[in-house]
């Protein structure tokens, strides 16, 4: 599904240049559930940032389902955002002006999903993640495990192939973190999801089904 | 999709309320100004222009002038003109305009009215007025006909209908009423209330004197070429042999009725004309508010873009293209262009009259071109919706999602252009300040530069129109009271003499020596009353007033001239009493030099001037009181006159009003000038204010550390005060130069006036950088006293 070939990354310093990525080789087949470690500033956000067409390769080629994306224009990077890629951010990023429910609506919104289509597909998603009674609440009137579960409903509401999560639980408390990470293993194995977690907690590495040590812009073993 | 665009739009503003507040209200105080502005200037640019026939109607301007003097124009022509072009192959009708001031009577009604014209039968024909009753070919088509405009058909007769009623003119002249029409509009220079038949006069025909405005229908439009140089020769051939012979010039030229209004050099207009240059700083106005209104919005949106950045990050990642996300900016600016639209629209109506009272103008949503506002207005409203739009759309769309989401938005290229878009509003307000003080001061010049006569406590009684004999006796009884030192006549305001007269046969000179003067025939006390100072010779004796009053051929005249008159003669003032000489036709002598002194505008330096009694006729007593209980004063003269004069309604003016309206153009200018650069300011101001805001805000946390550090916070102000200061000093560098230029130029149209000194531009420093320093206090002080717990637990 991903398959990331001598991919590099650096940003100019100065005379010199910052390498953050050197020669990756990952492959991540569809159905998995796998867990990107490291300390800070290893890499592993600029990997993710890659897998999800945020950020550009400096070197190397990227197929997506079989297909070179590393120099894929705006427009087609756009249709893969809407339809196969779906994010979650260690700080929810939810719109601030919208209600719940609007959150969850906006990438249907920009996938011209036809009304009555998002009226089903919202309420399907509330009602999976037992949110019905706050659909009209603002994101500031919400705790934030409850905030994480409204960017994962507004994630999967397009029905992507893949869910690129940047530490999801990093602001949580564990018990908020649990209920967090049994969501995406549900989505993993019920859905059928591939899902990519950047992660520090060893805990939340354990549910997915391989994982991926990086260290200085390398991957390990 | 643009519901959830007008949803955003709302919350935004909602949430936002100084950053909406701000923006709104900037907004829409330009866009009144914009509106008032506009309204103004159409009104300008339209006068006269929606006659049917426009294009065929000329007034013809006569031009005069001694060899080697310049040459004067002016709007007023001789009688017999009308009789002499009327079979020109060209002329297809002439209509005479006489203009006079007459007293009123209908009923019990008495009243006097100063828009009271005569004018030849065809006047309804020539020109566009609407008739609400009456056929336009026959209202004027007799002697003794009027036709009434309708607030004055109101005024008079009520809910009656007048046509056919009989008015009287001075108590001696009666009109019946043919016809009423629609009152003439505000851009017409032809603003009557009552227009009666010229052949009520019974004038003769005469060249001697011009008062008579002729209006010319060409038979085509393309011919006013040929009927110039028809009138060239008419006139040439007019003059005597000798005129002709010495280098006097004498013309005369048609002038188009359309550019009556702005571009006719002629003096002697029926209204103050306008002034082509101010239109064009208020259309610089105008535009300059509205684009300062819409700075402000574009730099506050840009400044927000932090704020913004992350929604465009998080909605791109959810699939938003660039373009959706354009819109949704563009939505948002217009539904804030669209508020404050109807904000201004809605402040403009309600400012519409005090606007007016300052432009002396009766401007009016609707009217004849009324749906043009609207036009314009849709397309202020697109325009600013675009240009507010835009620039913050393409800024905020074009930020890639991962550089927001990693929080790195602000480069350094949109704070400089903010700081430049601040400098502009600064500079542009600088300049109207600058000019505006600069106006101000040259006014104040004016109004306290010595006149060398007299204009304070002097009363001007109008009206006067009994003998001269009566006039004695009048005088004598005002006298009597307290409070009153002095009681002359004059035929017209001591203020702006205009009579043109002719030297000539002068003592010492060839016998075809002549010289232009401007002159005023007076009452005995006048020289005594107006506090005009006499250089050499005497006043005025009861003896010298005797002379005067003989028959015809043994009058003689006692003429004073002032310096500039003498001057030009190769006399002194002590050389000069004595000497012979006559003035169209009258032969007397010099009897005193005065001192110089303005008896016209000071946009032209002082001309030469002759001073004389002579008991013709007066229209005005000007009464000289010791300035103390003016209203009981003003009470006892109203008895006295009514005494004397019970036909003529008492009304009276203070002689500064005269003074004043000498410069009635400029008190305007600098009244509008004044209001919208305080607009401009303001509207500035708030920009600043928005964005110190949001400067502050981004800097709480640098704020709190400085203060955990021991800043005072006296420093922390100054820090932040600093780089908006340094913005405002640059705008005012800027603006220095192209102020000091304009200005020099517009004091040159004066032939009195003051010197531009660096006091105007220091003064206009001090206000900006004090008003810029207040607005941006208003944030930082609160920022600096914040406890620095709160403010670094914030982050």
């Amino acid at each position: 599904m991903i398959e990331l070939r001598k991919i590099s990354k650096h940003y100019p310093v100065g005379f010199g240049r910052n390498e953050i990525l050197k020669d990756v080789d990952l492959t991540i087949q569809e159905g998995e559930f796998v867990s990107i470690m490291g300390p800070s500033g290893s890499g592993k956000s600029t990997l993710l940032h890659i897998m999800g067409l945020l950020e550009e390769p400096s070197g190397g080629e990227y197929l997506f389902q079989g297909e070179r994306v590393d120099r894929m224009n705006e427009k087609k990077r756009t249709q893969l955002h809407r339809g196969a890629i779906g994010f979650v951010f260690q700080a929810y990023h939810l719109i601030d002006e919208l209600t719940v429910y609007e959150n969850i609506e906006t990438p249907l919104l920009y996938k011209n999903v036809s009304s009555s289509e998002r009226k089903s597909r919202v309420a399907d998603v509330l009602d999976r993640f037992n949110m019905v009674a706050k659909k009209d609440l603002f994101p500031s009137q919400l705790s934030g495990g409850q905030q994480q579960l409204v960017g994962i409903a507004r994630a999967i509401v397009a029905e992507p192939r893949v869910i690129l999560a940047d530490e999801p639980t990093g602001n949580l408390h564990s018990d908020q973190a649990k209920v967090i990470m049994e969501l995406f293993r549900t989505l993993n194995e019920q859905d059928k999801i591939t899902i990519v977690q950047v992660t520090h907690s060893d805990l939340n590495a354990t549910y997915g089904n391989r994982i991926i040590q990086i260290r200085d812009g390398h991957i390990q073993g | 999709m643009w519901k959830n665009y007008w949803l955003m739009a709302v919350r935004n503003l909602l949430k936002r309320k100084l950053y909406t507040t701000i923006n709104i209200t900037g907004l829409a105080a330009g866009i009144a100004c914009f509106i008032l502005l506009a309204l103004y200037l159409e009104n300008e640019w339209t006068y006269d222009k929606w006659h049917t026939n426009i294009s065929e109607l000329y007034r013809l301007r006569m031009d005069y002038g001694e060899k080697g003097e310049p040459v004067t124009h002016t709007a007023l022509t001789p009688s017999a003109l009308s009789a002499a072009i009327k079979d020109f192959p060209e002329v297809k009708q002439v209509v005479r305009v006489y203009g006079v001031n007459a007293t009123v009577k209908y009923g019990e009604k008495v009243m006097n009215e100063d828009k009271f014209v005569y004018a030849d039968a065809p006047f309804f024909q020539m020109f566009s007025f609407p008739l609400l009753s009456g056929n336009a070919a026959a209202v004027l088509n007799g002697p003794g006909m009027v036709v009434l405009s309708r607030r004055t058909a109101e005024k008079y007769f009520g809910q009656e209908d007048p046509v056919g009623k009989t008015i009287t003119i001075n108590g001696r002249t009666s009109l019946q009423v043919t016809g009423v029409a629609e009152n003439p509009p505000s851009n017409t220079h032809l603003k009557f209330d009552f227009i009666a038949s010229y052949s009520t006069l019974q004038y003769k025909d005469r060249w001697g004197s011009a008062n008579y405005y002729t209006y010319v229908r060409l038979n085509k439009a393309d011919m006013a070429g040929s009927l110039h140089s028809r009138l060239s020769s008419m006139a040439m051939a007019q003059l005597p042999e000798e005129a002709r012979n010495s280098g006097l010039t004498y013309d005369f030229t048609p002038e188009p009725v359309s550019g009556l209004h702005l571009d006719s050099i002629a003096q002697d207009q029926p209204e103050e004309s306008g002034d082509k240059r101010y239109n064009y700083i208020f259309s610089l106005v105008a535009v300059m508010l509205l684009i300062i209104a819409c700075v402000n919005f574009m730099n506050l949106a840009t400044a927000r873009a932090a704020e913004r950045g992350r929604e465009v990050g998080v909605r791109k990642t959810l699939g938003a293209e660039r373009g959706q996300l354009f819109w949704q900016f563009i939505a948002e600016s217009a539904l804030i262009t669209f508020i404050a639209v109807v904000l201004g629209m809605l402040l403009a109506a309600l400012l519409l009259p005090a606007f007016n009272n300052l432009a002396d103008k009766q401007l009016q949503f609707g009217g004849i071109a009324g749906y043009r506002i609207y036009l314009l207005l849709a397309a202020a409203f697109f325009i600013t919706s675009f240009l507010t739009g835009t620039y913050p759309a393409l800024f905020l769309s074009g930020f890639r999602p991962v550089q927001v989401l990693k929080g790195k938005v602000n480069g350094p290229k949109g704070d400089n252009l903010r700081r430049s878009l601040v400098v502009f509003q600064f500079a542009a307000s600088a300049f109207f300040i600058i000019c505006t003080l600069a106006v101000g001061r040259q006014l104040h010049y004016i109004q306290h530069k010595k006149l060398g006569q007299e204009r304070d406590h002097l009363l001007v009684l109008e009206g006067w129109k009994e003998d001269v004999n009566k006039l004695q006796a009048f005088k004598n009884k005002l006298m009597q009271q307290a409070g009153i030192v002095n009681v002359t006549a004059s035929p017209n305001s001591p203020m702006s003499i205009e009579g043109g007269y002719t030297l000539g046969n002068i003592e010492g000179k060839q016998p075809t020596y002549e010289m232009s003067v401007t002159a005023l025939p007076v009452e005995k006390d006048y020289i005594k009353t107006m506090g005009i100072n006499l250089m050499s010779g005497e006043d005025l004796t009861d003896a010298d007033i005797q002379d005067v009053l003989k028959a015809d051929s043994l009058k003689v005249y006692h003429f004073f001239l002032n310096e500039t008159a003498v001057r030009l003669l190769g006399w002194t003032p002590e050389t000069a009493t004595g000497k012979r000489l006559q003035m169209n036709g009258r032969v007397g002598s010099v009897k005193g030099v005065m001192k110089d002194f303005h008896f016209a505008s000071m946009k032209s330096k002082i001309k030469p001037l002759v001073i004389f009694p002579e008991y013709d006729w007066f229209n005005q007593v000007i009464v000289k009181t010791s300035g103390n209980n003016d209203r009981e004063m003003i009470a006892g003269i109203e008895k006295v006159w009514n005494e004397y004069l019970p036909q003529t309604p008492f009304s009276f003016r203070f002689m500064d009003q005269d003074f004043n309206r000498l410069y009635k153009t400029e008190y305007r200018v600098a009244a509008i000038l004044n209001t919208f650069s305080i607009v401009v300011m303001l509207v500035s101001c708030l920009g600043l204010l928005g964005l110190a805001a949001l400067t502050t805000q981004q800097r709480t946390k640098e704020i709190g550390i400085r203060k955990v550090m021991g800043a005072s916070v006296a420093s922390v102000v100054m820090l932040l005060s600093r780089d908006f200061i340094k913005l405002v000093v640059i705008a005012l560098i800027l603006a220095a130069p192209l102020s000091w230029y304009i200005i020099s130029h517009w004091l040159e149209g004066f032939a009195y006036h003051t010197t531009l000194n660096a006091g105007v531009f220091l003064g206009a420093a001090v206000l900006a950088v004090s008003v810029a320093l207040v607005t941006v206090s208003l944030q930082t002080v609160k920022a600096a006293l914040t406890n620095p717990v709160i403010s670094l637990k914030s982050e």
